[in-house]
């Protein structure tokens, strides 16, 4: 039972996973995306579209990321160029992809598509039991497992990730050196909603495999949270989505065992968690914010 | 965490500057200046209806009809203009918990669940009641448990501001979701009305609990108490102590507290009215329309107010006209889907190009 929850947890949480990457990667930058929720979303419903009209599921997964990109372009350019608040900006992405998706969406709602299947890793799956919770899923989760230490390598090791830090510092320092922090910022936005969108692509081509209105259900919001509960570092963030991922499917899994536990207290579980880490840890998150995390650069 | 943009610079700079006597001179250039902004005015909101217009033009709907059917059964008819009425209430309230703890600085994202827990409270009121209640008093009691536990899912935010340094806007916006827990926990478990139809909702309210209509418009008096209410806040923001001690608290709270104003308290009570408005909201909309609680009771009325209030720049009165107009676009919206057989909410398009339009727009006063 353990495994399986392990591997419950793993395949809810790696939507959660890929958008709360992406929006570490804004954050460092000082951008908060609210409307997540809402890059996830069009991605959902890109990648769905793109892989029912070719057959290529790959395909819709790159759709997913271009929809994604795109929707954390118009917030980049309203926060980064236009100046306009960040929090109202997000939640009107947010709307703007309710919109978008719940029009063109509809043709979508019964279709059927060819998505990602599990595929056992050879030798690794073959573990007992450890095998089967973390090698024994659908393809993009593996990518996951890969993105998780390239994203900490891109913040932590690379020119770019630097840069990109600064911005969320100190983005007057940036200046001083001749480099545009409006234009790192907007770079990293649009990162992290491609990131998001890929996270919407697994809802809907790998663990749904169906398309419906407003499927992302709050993970965007979760994966918000989940950035500040795990201090703005993609290896604690890998630990809380799986955490997370746990909480959403918790309910039906003790519920298969006869164990009856109300799906709504566990639905809130994540918000209160985070909730109390903000509460107990307040002065560790406090120091590990980007310190110019919303403000303008 | 750092802190947020505060949302009150803004208003700053556009503060009223006492108005002298104007030579006739002045007067075309202000009649210039105000053709102007007029004109920008129109162009944004053309530009929003084209935008939108191009969108379900690409789902083969003929936008200028789409147009006129939302026109005749929004605004037009006394009926749909009463549905809007009854959208209008609680947005404009939502949007007010979100102006006022502005006034002092601070961001509420969290009306969308002081709403829910205000509805509930007023539902839970109604069922320890029982069917045989008497009207105006059991809807006052309704209406004092929703704005008491408004002001406490609010307060909570508070409270973990003042003694954790949680940032406000996190922590209400992470509440929102608790909330929508706690109803949907409610009305599948104890309070589930055994004799409905297995749906998940509560017991209706009795008739007599319900708010009034107003004959020819079909609407509840829920706009009249909501307008009544934001005249008050109005009053009480900017002729009292309070209200002035808000502002200085939101322009420089260092500045205003070397001056010896009580900050903490204060942030408290802007956040605990913020919150007491946001569960009148849910109050209104309980007892004017839903009559029983169920999950999804007014789900994103809070966050619609949130933008009312952005797009109103906190400004009461233009916030009421943002509530207003923000709820002719939903209730436009309802009549997409009978009239074009659009899905309803792909008027969120509508009311999201209009934002980001208006967010757009920044004062040119600030360099930095």
């Amino acid at each position: 039972m353990l495994i399986d929850i392990l591997w419950g947890a793993i395949a809810g949480g790696t939507a959660l996973l890929f958008a709360a990457l992406g929006e570490t990667i804004s954050e460092r930058a000082g951008v908060i995306n609210v409307g997540t929720e809402g890059t996830m979303l069009s991605g959902a419903l890109a990648a769905f579209v793109v892989t029912v009209n070719t057959g290529h599921v790959w395909l819709g997964v790159l759709a997913g990321m271009v929809a994604g990109a795109g929707l954390a372009g118009v917030h980049a350019w309203m926060v980064v160029y236009r100046r306009a608040s960040q929090l109202a900006t997000g939640l009107v992405i947010l709307f703007l992809a309710l919109g978008i998706t719940s029009l063109y969406g509809a043709d979508y709602v019964s279709s059927n598509i060819h998505g990602f299947v599990s595929w056992r890793v050879p030798v690794l799956g073959s573990i007992p039991g450890i095998g089967h919770a973390f090698f024994d899923h659908d393809p993009l989760v593996y990518i996951s497992y890969l993105a998780v230490p390239t994203v900490w390598f891109f913040l932590f090791r690379t020119r770019w990730g630097l840069l990109i830090r600064t911005a969320g510092e100190r983005p007057e320092s940036l200046r001083a050196y001749g480099i545009s922090p409006t234009k790192v910022r907007a770079v990293a936005v649009v990162l992290g909603g491609a990131l998001a969108g890929v996270g919407g692509a697994q809802l809907s081509t790998a663990l749904a495999l169906s398309w419906s209105e407003g499927m992302t259900a709050g993970r965007g919001f979760v994966a918000v949270a989940l950035v500040i509960f795990a201090a703005w570092n993609p290896l604690r963030v890998m630990a809380g989505a799986y955490l997370f991922g746990a909480a959403i499917t918790l309910g039906s899994e003790l519920q298969v065992h006869g164990v009856r536990v109300n799906q709504f207290m566990l639905d809130s579980l994540p918000y209160l968690l985070t909730l109390a880490v903000l509460v107990l840890l307040a002065r560790r998150q406090s120091q590990a914010a980007p310190e110019a995390l919303g403000q303008e650069a | 965490m750092s802190a947020l943009e505060n949302p009150l610079t803004e208003l700053e700079v556009v503060a009223p500057s006492p108005t002298p006597v104007v030579p006739a001179s002045d007067l075309t250039a202000r009649a210039l200046k105000f053709t102007l902004g007029l004109g920008r005015w129109v162009l944004i909101y053309g530009a929003a209806l084209v935008i939108f217009g191009a969108f379900v033009a690409v789902r083969h709907v003929d936008p200028i009809a789409m147009y006129t059917a939302m026109w005749s059964e929004t605004i037009a008819t006394p009926y749909g203009f009463g549905q809007v009425l009854d959208r209008f209430g609680p947005f404009l309230l939502a949007a007010m918990a979100v102006a006022v703890p502005a006034r002092a600085g601070l961001i509420n994202i969290g009306g969308e669940g002081q709403i829910v827990i205000g509805a509930t409270a007023a539902g839970g009121v109604a069922l320890a009641l029982g069917p045989h209640t008497n009207g105006v008093p059991a809807m006052v009691l309704m209406a004092l448990a929703a704005v008491l536990a408004g002001a406490l899912w609010a307060g909570l935010a508070a409270v973990m501001k003042l003694a954790g340094n949680v940032n406000e806007a996190i922590s209400t916006l992470l509440l929102n979701y608790v909330g929508a827990d706690v109803l949907s926990y409610l009305v599948y478990g104890p309070w589930k009305d055994a004799a409905g139809n297995g749906q998940p909702a509560s017991k209706p309210v009795p008739v007599n609990d319900m708010l009034p209509t107003i004959g020819s418009l079909e609407a509840h008096i829920g706009f009249i108490i909501a307008i009544a209410v934001v005249i008050a806040t109005a009053l009480v923001l900017n002729r009292t102590r309070w209200g002035f001690s808000l502002r200085a608290v939101g322009g420089n709270p260092e500045a205003a507290r070397r001056a010896g104003l009580a900050v903490a308290t204060l942030t408290i009570s802007a956040m605990l009215v913020g919150g007491a408005l946001a569960g009148l909201g849910g109050f209104v909309q309980f007892n004017g329309l839903e009559g029983q609680l169920r999950p999804g009771l007014a789900a994103t009325f809070g966050y619609t107010g949130f933008l009312a209030s952005w797009l109103g720049r906190h400004n009461p009165i233009r916030v009421v006209a943002a509530a207003l107009l923000l709820a002719a676009i939903v209730v436009g919206g309802d009549s997409l889907q009978i009239s074009t057989h659009l899905p309803g909410q792909a008027v969120n398009i509508l009311m999201a190009v209009v934002l980001l339009a208006v967010l757009a727009q920044r004062p040119k006063v600030r360099a930095a």
